[in-house]
C-alpha cells in the first residue's frame, strides 16, 4: 500500500523497484552485520543449542525427570561438593551424601537434577518466547500508534495501558487456575471450551494460565516504551524532511519512525525475558507455578531456594542454565539492534 | 502544559474506576472466601461476620457501598465510636457546625481483625517506599554507568564485562540472591543484621538485592539507547563544532538518550515502592507486598482492592511523571 | 559533569548516613532479660489477640501469656492444671464452680514511663480480674453476634450455648454466673472428662468489658491492650514482631510462676529467615526449615541446639468414598496399606516424625489409642495383600488397572506438601501400578473445593491439630456425622458404629474404657472402611541457643515464664 502510493507521489525519485532492492540490501546488510558479530552469533549457538535440547529432551537427559529416588535425596557428586564451600559430605564430618551416578546432584526426593534441567528448558523456553511474542504483536502497534498519532488515540491507548498495569495479575491466576482447574475433573463436560483449556493447561503441566497471565501483563510495558521512542522519533529531522516531501503517514511510521526505535525495543524485550522467567519462580515461591513433577527452572530456583544455605547446587544449576538464556538472548539482542540500526551501516 | 496535567489527573479517577471494577468483579468471582478456614464455621458465625462487613447485600450494592465510602465526603459526628468500620483517611473538623468532614474509608481488613486498609497502608507504605528508593537508588547507580561504559566502548572488553554482570544481575532472582547475601553477610561475616526493619543496615542487603535485579534492565537500555543517539545528525554536528566529548556525552547525549530509561524507571518505582513480596519475606521486612499477596490468597477483598487502588495511582502518577520528563528530556516532544 | 556527579553523590551519601543515624535509636537496656524467638509466630503477621475470635496458633501463643485462662493445660505432662482459678465439679459432673485467684490487677504497658501500669477504674482503685470479667468473656464469645469460632465450640458445652450462639434465647440465660467476685459457676449440658480443658481455652479468657467499649474493635491494639497475665502485650508491629513485657504484679502461683525474663520478642519470620537469625546469634529460638536438617544434625554446634519433640497434629490424606474407583474399600485399603510411612519419614520429611495408622495424636491426647497397643485393629502396610485387594476389586468389576477411573491426589499448595504428594505417588505406581495425578491448589479455592463432595477428588491432604487435649477433639470434632463436612462421604453401617462409639466414649469416665472405645473407632475409621489414610504425626522441631533455660511444650504454645536467659553467656 505504503509503496504504491508513493511511487505515484511526484517529485518522488525512488522508483518501487529500486525500493525493493534497497529494502533487500538492508536486511542483507544487516544479516552481514549480524554475522560478524562474534557474540551476536554465539547467542545465536547457544538459543540453537537450547531448542534442541529442548526437543530432544528425551534422548538427551541421562535419566527421567520424576523417577525418585527415595534414598538418594540431596545427593550430590564430589566435584560439586567441592564446588561449593558450604557442602561437606558425610565422609569428612558433613551431611553430603556422596554419588556420582547424578551429575549435577539429585533433588530432595532423589530425582536428577541435570535431567530436570534438561526437560525444564521446554517450559522455560515457551515462556520466554510466548511473553515476547505477545509483546511484540501487542504492544508495539499500540505504542507505535499511540506515539504516532497522538492526541486521543494516544490517550485512549494510554490509559488502557494503565489500568492492565495496575490490574493484579496474581488475581487473573487465582482466578483461572480455580475456575479451570476446579470447575472441570476427569469425568462429564468433554467438549466445551472450558474443558479443552483444562485439558490443554494439564498437558502444558499446568503453564497455560500462567502464559495467558504473562501474556496480559507483558505488552504493557513495551506499549509505553514504544510510545516513548516514538514521541522522541517523530520530531526528528528526517521524519519532518519525509513528511514535507509529502510521505504519507503511514509510510512514515513504518519507514522512518519504526527502524529508529526498533533498537531500545529489542534490547527492552530481550531483558523483560528474565522477568516472564523469574515470574514464574515467583508464582512457585508462592505456590502457584507448575504441576508437579513437572520441572521449570522457574520452579527448580525457588525450590531450591529454600534449601541455599544446605545444598546451594539445587538453585543455582538451573539459575546457571537461566544465566546462559539470558547471555545468549541478551548479546544477540544486542547484535541484533546494532545490525538493525539504519545509521550503523558503514559504520563497521 | 497545565490543562494537560489536569486532563491526565482527571483521566486518572476514570482509569481507577475501571481498576477497581475489574478487581473486584475478578476478586469476587474467585472461589473462596474470607471466612473459609480448615475448621468449619458455624453457619450462625458466618452470617454474623458477613452482617458486619455487609458481605449479606447483592453485590452490585457491596460494590456502591465500597465506592461510596471511599468516594462521598460525609459530614459526622466529631468522636466516632473507635471502629475499624470508622476509619477515614481524611478528616477535616469544621468548627462553624462544629462537625468533621470524612473521607475516603477503604474499609477494614477482615483477617487483621484490628487493622484497616488506611492503617495497614499507613504503617506499610513508608517501610515498602524506603526500600524501593533505596532499591532504585542502586539500580540507577549500578545500571546508567554500567550502560554508559559499555556504549563509549562498544565491542570492547569493557563492553561485554559490564554486560555480563549485568545479565547476572537478571538472571539471579530475589528468591536467590536474597538468602545468598544474606547467609554470607548476615550468617557468615556478621557485617549485618540478617533480617529486620529499622536502620540503615537492615536495608542495604535488601535494597541491593531488589537493585542489584534491576539495574540490568537500565545499563541495557542505557547502551542500546545511547548508541543510537551517538550516531544522531546534532551530535555528530556537536562533535564537528569541537565541542568537549565529555559536554557532548553528558550533556547532548545522556539526555536524549535517557528516555526509554525513564520510561522504565517510573513504572518501576511505582512497584518497588509498593513492595515486593518475596525481598520482604527473606529479609524480615514488615512492607506492603507481604500484605498485598497474602490478602489475595485469604480473600481480604478491601485490603485487595485497597492495595491495588494504591498501586494503580502510583502507576499512574509515575506515568503521568515520565510524560513530563520527556519533554524536558527531549523539547522537541509536544503534547497537544 | 564529573565534579557536579561526584557532589551528587557525595551528597547522597552523606543524606542517607544521617538518615540511617536517626533510624538507628533501637537501644538494648543494660543488665535486662530479653529473649528474641523467631519461632512462635510464623511468617504472616498474627491475625488478632482477641480472645473471642482467635483461631490460630500465634494468636493464642501471645494471649495464653497476657490472659491466662481459668485452667491451664502443663506443657509436659498435659494434664489440665489450675490457671487464673481451682474448681469443684458436682456430683453428676455438670455444675463447675471456679475459684478465682485474688486481686490479679489488670495492667497496661505505658510506652511513656516504658513500665507496666496498674489499671485503675473510676474511682481510682486498682481494677482486680473478677468471675465478671470470665463470664463477660464466656457471654462476648458465646453470645457476642462476633461469629466467633472458638465461641462456636464452647456453645455446645455450656448450659442454653447453643441457643444463645443462634441467638435464640438472650444471653442472660447462658449457664455461667459469677457467684460473687472471685467465684464462677459454669453448668455444662452434659458432663465429661474433659470439661475442664474445655473452659480453660482462650474463648473463656477474662476480657476487660470497659476497654472493649471504649475502643471496640481497636482494642487489642497496644494502645489499648489490657491484661493479666505473667506478661502482657508491649507492642504489635503488624508484619514484624509481637512484644511481651514481664507483668511485676503477677502473683505467682505453682503452675503459673512469677516470669524471669524481662522482655520476650517473637518475631514474624519465615523459617529460612529464622534460622539465618539463629546462627547469626540475632534469634534465641528458632524454627527448623525441613530443608536444612541433615546440615543441622551434622553441625556440632546446631545438632547441640536442635530439639524435636512431639506436636498435637496429624497428616492425613482424606478421601472422597463417593468417588469412583475409592467408593470401593478394598481400593481404599490398598492405597493406605502401599504408603510406605517410615521411608517417607527418613528421606523426605527427617523430622523424627511417627509413622501413623490411626488419627488420634497418639501420647499427646488423653484417651489417645495408641496403634501399638492395637494390632488388630491398625492398618498394616503390606503390598502383597494391598495388590490382592485391588486385584480382587478388579476381576469383580471385570476389568483391567487401565480401565480404572483415574485417580486425583490433590493439595494445597506448599513446598512440603508437594514433596509428600510426589512421593506418595511414586509408592502407589511402584506397588500398585496406580497412576494417580497429582493437583494443587491455592489455599482458598482448595478449602472450597475439598469441603464439597461434589468437587472433592478422590484423594486429598488434610491436617488436624488439636484445641484441647482430649480424642473427643480428634474423632468426635472432625469425623462425627454431625459435624463433618469435609469431603469424606463416609456413610457405610461402619459409620453409624463410630457414631454411636464416640458418642459413648463422650460420657464414659474410665479412661481404659474410653481409649478401648476410641481404638474400635480408629479401626472403624481408618481400617475396616479406610475413610482416611492416616500418614504421620507432627513433631515440633526447636532450636534453642545454649544460654536460654526452658521447658518444650507439647502442644504448640509456649510458656515463657518458666523461662530463663543467660544474658552473660550470650555473646
Amino acid at each position: 500500500m505504503t509503496a504504491t502510493q508513493s511511487r505515484q507521489e511526484p517529485g518522488k525519485i525512488i522508483s518501487l523497484a529500486e525500493e525493493h532492492r534497497q529494502a533487500d540490501n538492508l536486511w542483507l546488510d544487516a544479516l552481514k552485520r549480524l554475522a560478524r558479530n562474534r557474540m551476536a552469533v554465539l547467542g545465536l549457538i547457544i538459543i540453537f543449542l537450547l531448542i534442541l535440547t529442548a526437543i530432544f529432551a528425551e534422548q538427551l537427559a541421562p535419566k527421567s525427570y520424576e523417577v525418585q529416588v527415595l534414598t538418594d535425596n540431596n545427593a550430590a557428586p564430589q566435584w560439586v561438593i567441592d564446588l561449593f564451600p558450604v557442602m561437606k559430605s558425610i565422609e569428612d564430618g558433613g551431611y553430603v551424601k556422596v554419588s556420582n551416578n547424578y551429575p549435577l546432584g539429585a533433588d530432595d526426593l532423589g530425582r536428577d537434577i541435570l535431567s530436570r534441567i534438561i526437560y525444564g528448558s521446554r517450559i522455560s523456553l515457551a515462556i520466554a518466547f510466548v511473553g515476547p511474542l505477545v509483546s511484540m504483536l501487542l504492544g508495539v502497534p499500540l505504542g507505535l500508534a499511540a506515539g504516532f498519532f497522538g492526541g486521543r488515540v494516544d490517550n485512549i491507548i494510554m490509559r488502557i495501558v494503565d489500568i492492565f498495569y495496575a490490574f493484579p495479575t496474581l488475581l487473573i491466576i487465582i482466578l483461572m487456575m480455580a475456575y479451570f482447574r476446579g470447575a472441570f475433573n476427569e469425568s462429564s463436560q468433554a467438549g466445551t471450551l472450558g474443558y479443552t483449556l483444562y485439558l490443554a493447561d494439564r498437558a502444558m503441566g499446568g503453564m497455560l494460565f500462567i502464559f495467558i497471565g504473562v501474556g496480559l501483563t507483558s505488552w504493557v510495558g513495551l506499549a509505553r516504551l514504544t510510545r516513548g521512542e516514538v514521541l522522541s522519533a517523530r520530531e526528528r529531522d528526517y521524519v519532518l524532511a519525509a513528511r514535507s516531501l509529502g510521505a504519507t503517514r503511514w509510510s512514515i511510521m513504518f519507514r522512518h519512525v519504526m527502524p529508529n526505535v526498533v533498537g531500545p525495543l529489542i534490547v527492552a524485550e530481550t531483558l523483560t525475558i528474565p522477568v516472564y522467567i523469574r515470574y514464574e519462580a515467583f508464582l512457585s515461591f508462592i505456590g502457584l507455578g507448575v504441576n508437579r513433577p513437572t520441572p521449570s527452572w522457574g520452579s527448580m530456583i525457588s525450590d531450591g531456594a529454600q534449601t541455599i544455605s544446605s545444598y546451594p547446587n539445587q538453585a543455582i544449576f538451573p539459575a546457571i542454565a537461566l544465566f546462559l538464556v539470558m547471555f545468549a538472548f541478551n548479546f544477540l539482542g544486542d547484535g541484533l539492534r546494532d545490525a538493525l540500526d539504519p545509521r550503523m551501516r558503514g559504520v563497521d | 502544559m497545565g490543562r494537560y496535567i489536569v486532563r491526565r489527573l482527571l483521566q486518572m479517577f476514570l482509569v481507577l474506576f475501571v481498576v477497581s471494577l475489574l478487581t473486584f468483579a475478578t476478586m469476587r468471582a474467585v472461589p473462596g472466601g474470607p471466612f473459609s478456614t480448615e475448621k468449619n464455621l458455624p453457619p450462625r458465625a458466618l452470617a454474623q461476620l458477613e452482617a458486619k462487613y455487609n458481605l449479606d447485600e447483592p453485590l452490585y450494592m457491596q460494590y456502591l457501598h465500597y465506592m461510596g465510602d471511599i468516594a462521598i465526603p460525609r459530614l459526622t459526628e466529631n468522636r466516632l465510636p473507635p471502629s475499624v468500620l470508622n476509619d477515614y483517611l481524611i478528616n477535616i473538623y469544621i468548627p462553624g457546625i462544629d462537625k468533621t468532614l470524612r473521607w475516603m474509608n477503604f474499609g477494614p481488613s477482615y483477617k487483621s481483625v484490628s487493622q484497616t486498609v488506611n492503617s495497614i497502608i499507613k504503617n506499610t507504605l513508608p517501610v515498602s517506599a524506603t526500600l524501593g528508593t533505596g532499591a532504585l537508588i542502586v539500580a540507577v547507580f549500578i545500571g546508567i554507568p554500567a550502560g554508559i561504559i559499555a556504549a563509549l566502548k562498544r565491542n570492547t572488553r569493557w563492553d561485554y564485562a559490564a554486560m555480563s554482570v549485568a545479565i547476572i544481575g537478571v538472571s539471579v532472582p530475589v528468591i536467590i540472591s536474597g538468602p545468598i547475601l544474606r547467609y554470607v553477610f548476615g550468617v557468615q561475616l556478621k557485617w549485618l543484621p540478617p533480617t529486620g526493619w529499622g536502620s540503615f543496615e537492615h536495608m542495604i542487603m535488601p535494597a541491593f538485592a531488589l537493585g542489584f535485579a534491576e539495574s540490568a534492565r537500565l545499563a541495557r537500555l542505557t547502551r542500546a539507547s545511547l548508541l543510537q543517539v551517538l550516531n544522531e545528525d546534532y551530535i555528530r554536528t556537536a562533535r564537528a563544532k569541537g565541542l568537549h566529548e565529555r559536554i557532548v556525552i553528558g550533556v547532548h547525549a545522556l539526555k536524549n538518550a535517557m528516555i526509554p530509561v525513564v520510561t522504565t524507571l517510573g513504572p518501576l518505582f511505582a512497584f518497588l515502592a509498593t513492595g515486593s513480596f518475596v525481598a520482604e519475606l527473606i529479609f524480615g521486612i514488615p512492607g506492603m507486598g507481604k500484605f498485598f499477596v497474602v490478602s489475595i490468597t485469604n480473600r481480604d477483598y478491601p485490603v485487595i482492592m485497597g492495595t491495588t487502588l494504591l498501586l494503580a495511582t502510583f502507576v499512574i502518577l509515575a506515568n503521568l511523571f515520565v510524560d513530563l520528563v520527556y519533554v524536558w528530556l527531549d523539547p522537541r516532544i509536544q503534547y497537544s | 559533569m564529573t565534579g557536579k556527579f561526584a557532589r551528587f553523590v557525595s551528597l547522597t551519601l552523606v543524606l542517607v548516613l544521617v538518615l540511617s543515624f536517626a533510624a538507628s535509636t533501637i537501644t538494648a537496656q543494660e543488665g535486662k532479660k530479653v529473649l528474641i524467638d523467631a519461632n512462635a509466630l510464623g511468617a504472616s503477621d498474627v491475625p488478632t489477640l482477641d480472645p473471642s475470635l482467635a483461631t490460630d496458633t500465634s494468636s493464642i501463643q501471645v494471649l495464653i501469656e497476657t490472659n491466662p485462662g481459668l485452667t491451664r493445660t502443663n506443657e509436659i505432662t498435659l494434664v489440665t492444671e489450675p490457671g487464673m482459678a481451682t474448681w469443684e465439679v458436682s456430683e453428676d459432673g455438670l455444675v463447675y464452680t471456679f475459684s478465682i485467684l485474688p486481686e490479679v490487677p489488670w495492667v497496661k504497658y505505658n510506652p511513656e514511663t516504658d513500665a507496666v501500669e496498674q489499671v485503675l477504674d473510676a474511682d481510682g482503685n486498682p481494677r482486680y480480674v473478677t468471675a465478671e470479667d470470665f463470664a463477660f468473656g464466656i457471654r462476648r464469645s458465646i453470645g457476642g453476634q462476633l461469629g466467633s469460632y472458638y465461641g462456636g465450640i464452647m456453645a455446645g458445652w455450656v448450659l442454653n450455648g447453643k441457643e444463645v450462639y443462634d441467638g435464640t434465647k438472650p444471653v442472660e440465660e447462658l449457664g455461667v454466673k459469677a457467684l460473687d467476685t472471685y467465684t464462677l459457676e459454669i453448668t455444662a449440658t452434659r458432663p465429661a472428662a474433659f470439661l475442664p480443658s474445655i473452659f480453660g481455652m482462650w474463648q473463656a479468657y477474662a476480657q476487660p468489658a470497659w476497654v472493649i467499649e471504649e475502643a471496640g474493635d481497636l482494642w487489642t491494639e497496644p494502645q489499648y491492650f489490657q491484661g493479666y497475665g505473667p506478661y502482657t502485650l508491649k507492642d504489635w508491629v503488624h508484619g514484624e514482631s509481637v512484644t511481651l513485657i514481664k507483668n511485676p504484679f503477677w502473683p505467682g502461683t505453682d503452675t503459673i510462676p512469677v516470669a524471669t525474663i524481662d522482655e520476650v520478642r517473637l518475631m514474624i519470620l519465615d523459617q529460612s529467615a529464622s534460622l539465618a537469625n539463629f546462627e547469626a546469634g540475632t534469634a534465641d529460638i528458632s524454627q527448623v526449615p525441613l530443608a536444612d536438617l541433615d546440615r543441622i544434625r551434622a553441625d556440632a554446634t546446631l545438632s547441640e541446639a536442635l530439639y524435636i519433640g512431639p506436636s498435637g497434629c496429624t497428616y492425613i490424606y482424606g478421601i472422597n468414598t463417593a468417588k469412583p474407583p475409592v467408593d470401593d474399600v478394598r481400593v481404599r485399603r490398598a492405597l493406605s496399606m502401599t504408603v510406605n510411612r517410615q521411608a517417607l519419614i527418613d528421606n523426605v520429611l527427617k523430622g523424627g516424625q511417627t509413622p501413623a495408622y490411626f488419627f488420634s495424636r497418639e501420647d499427646i491426647l488423653a484417651a489417645a489409642p495408641k496403634a501399638a497397643d492395637y494390632p488388630q485393629y491398625a492398618i498394616t502396610e503390606d503390598v502383597e495383600a494391598a495388590k490382592a485387594l485391588l486385584q480382587e476389586y478388579l476381576d469383580e468389576r471385570g476389568i483391567t488397572l487401565e480401565q480404572m477411573e483415574p485417580i486425583t491426589l490433590m493439595h494445597n499448595e506448599s513446598e512440603g506438601h508437594a514433596r509428600i504428594a510426589q512421593a506418595i505417588q511414586q509408592m502407589w505406581a511402584e506397588n500398585l501400578g496406580i497412576n494417580v495425578t497429582i493437583q494443587t491448589q491455592e489455599w482458598g479455592t482448595y478449602l472450597e473445593t475439598i469441603k464439597n463432595n461434589e468437587s472433592a477428588p478422590q484423594v486429598f491432604r488434610y491436617g488436624w491439630c488439636l484445641d484441647y487435649t482430649d480424642t473427643h477433639n480428634f474423632l468426635y470434632d472432625v469425623f462425627h456425622s454431625s459435624v463433618r463436612e469435609l469431603g469424606i462421604s463416609w456413610s457405610d453401617e461402619n459409620a453409624q458404629r463410630f457414631d454411636q462409639l464416640v458418642e459413648q466414649a463422650m460420657s464414659e469416665t474410665d479412661l481404659q474404657k474410653r481409649t478401648d472405645l476410641y481404638a474400635e473407632a480408629e479401626y472403624l475409621l481408618t481400617n475396616a472402611s479406610a475413610a482416611v489414610i492416616p500418614i504421620y504425626f507432627y513433631t515440633s522441631l526447636n532450636m534453642t541457643q545454649p544460654w536460654v533455660t526452658r521447658t518444650y511444650s507439647h502442644f504448640g504454645q509456649q510458656y515463657y515464664e518458666k523461662w530463663d536467659i543467660d544474658m552473660a553467656a550470650k555473646p
